[in-house]
């Protein structure tokens, strides 16, 4: 369940589940909504699968990404949206990517 | 995966039906009312039915053939799911708080009411995506 919050914590990883929620996206399709770079997207991606909230089906060198939210997680990430979580000053602190490269350029 | 769920599954069962004797041992022993008894079994049923529709969405199976089809499928899962739970939730609510005769009639009336919308939703569902699947096959 931890795993559930963090990933809900990150608004581009709610933005995710919110694309993902209309219809099954591919990785690429994905990234055109978010103006950051493939790698930040697929650490995004990697949080969303490890706390079970997508799943990835791969064919070929395409990853097709389905929406696995329960009921409650759904709930849950209304709330998150509805309240904002996420969006002020702390956002970049909830960025895989972002924390990953600020640990090698230190 | 399969073996795991099956074994949770019939756990849980079998925790019911525990349940459910021992409570109608403790009634026909006096320790507890025979209402309180059946108004404990319905509403740990309809919180074990308010929590396998909760995971209802995740089960997602194998691909389908279109992203329409997978997009329709998802989306008739979600709704059940979210049906269900709900009845589910209120179904243990009545039974927990509502007065006997009420309980008996409403919580029957939102769980039916609860299924036929997601079969109805599900075959709706189905059909719209056949159709676009056939107008799409036809061009």
């Amino acid at each position: 369940m931890n795993g559930v919050f963090k990933a809900l914590s990150d608004p581009t990883r709610r933005k995710v589940l919110e694309l993902l929620r209309k219809r099954p996206m591919t990785a690429g399709e994905l990234g055109e909504h978010f103006p950051v770079s493939k790698p930040t997207m697929s650490a995004h991606y990697s949080v969303l699968r490890e706390a079970d909230l997508i799943d990835g089906l791969k064919q070929g060198t395409t990853i097709t990404y389905r929406i696995k939210l329960s009921v409650l997680e759904e709930a849950l990430l209304g709330f998150t949206q509805a309240l904002g979580i996420g969006t002020g000053d702390n956002e970049d602190a909830n960025d895989p990517a972002s924390s990953a490269k600020e640990g090698r350029i230190s | 995966m399969i073996i795991k769920r099956l074994g949770l599954a019939i756990a849980l069962a079998a925790l019911f039906l525990l349940t459910a004797a021992a409570l109608r041992y403790g009634a026909s022993e006096g320790m507890l009312a025979e209402e309180t008894a059946t108004r404990i079994v319905m509403a740990l049923t309809g919180l074990g039915l308010a929590a396998y529709a909760n995971i209802m969405p995740k089960q997602l199976g194998r691909a389908r053939r279109s992203p329409a089809a997978e997009a329709r499928a998802q989306a008739a899962l979600r709704f059940g799911g979210w049906a269900l739970t709900l009845a589910g939730l209120a179904y243990a609510f009545l039974w927990g708080f509502a007065p006997l005769s009420i309980a008996r009639a409403s919580a029957m009336t939102v769980l039916g009411t609860a299924t036929l919308a997601t079969m109805v939703y599900a075959i709706w569902s189905f059909t719209m995506c056949r159709g676009s699947e056939d107008a799409s096959a036809s061009r």
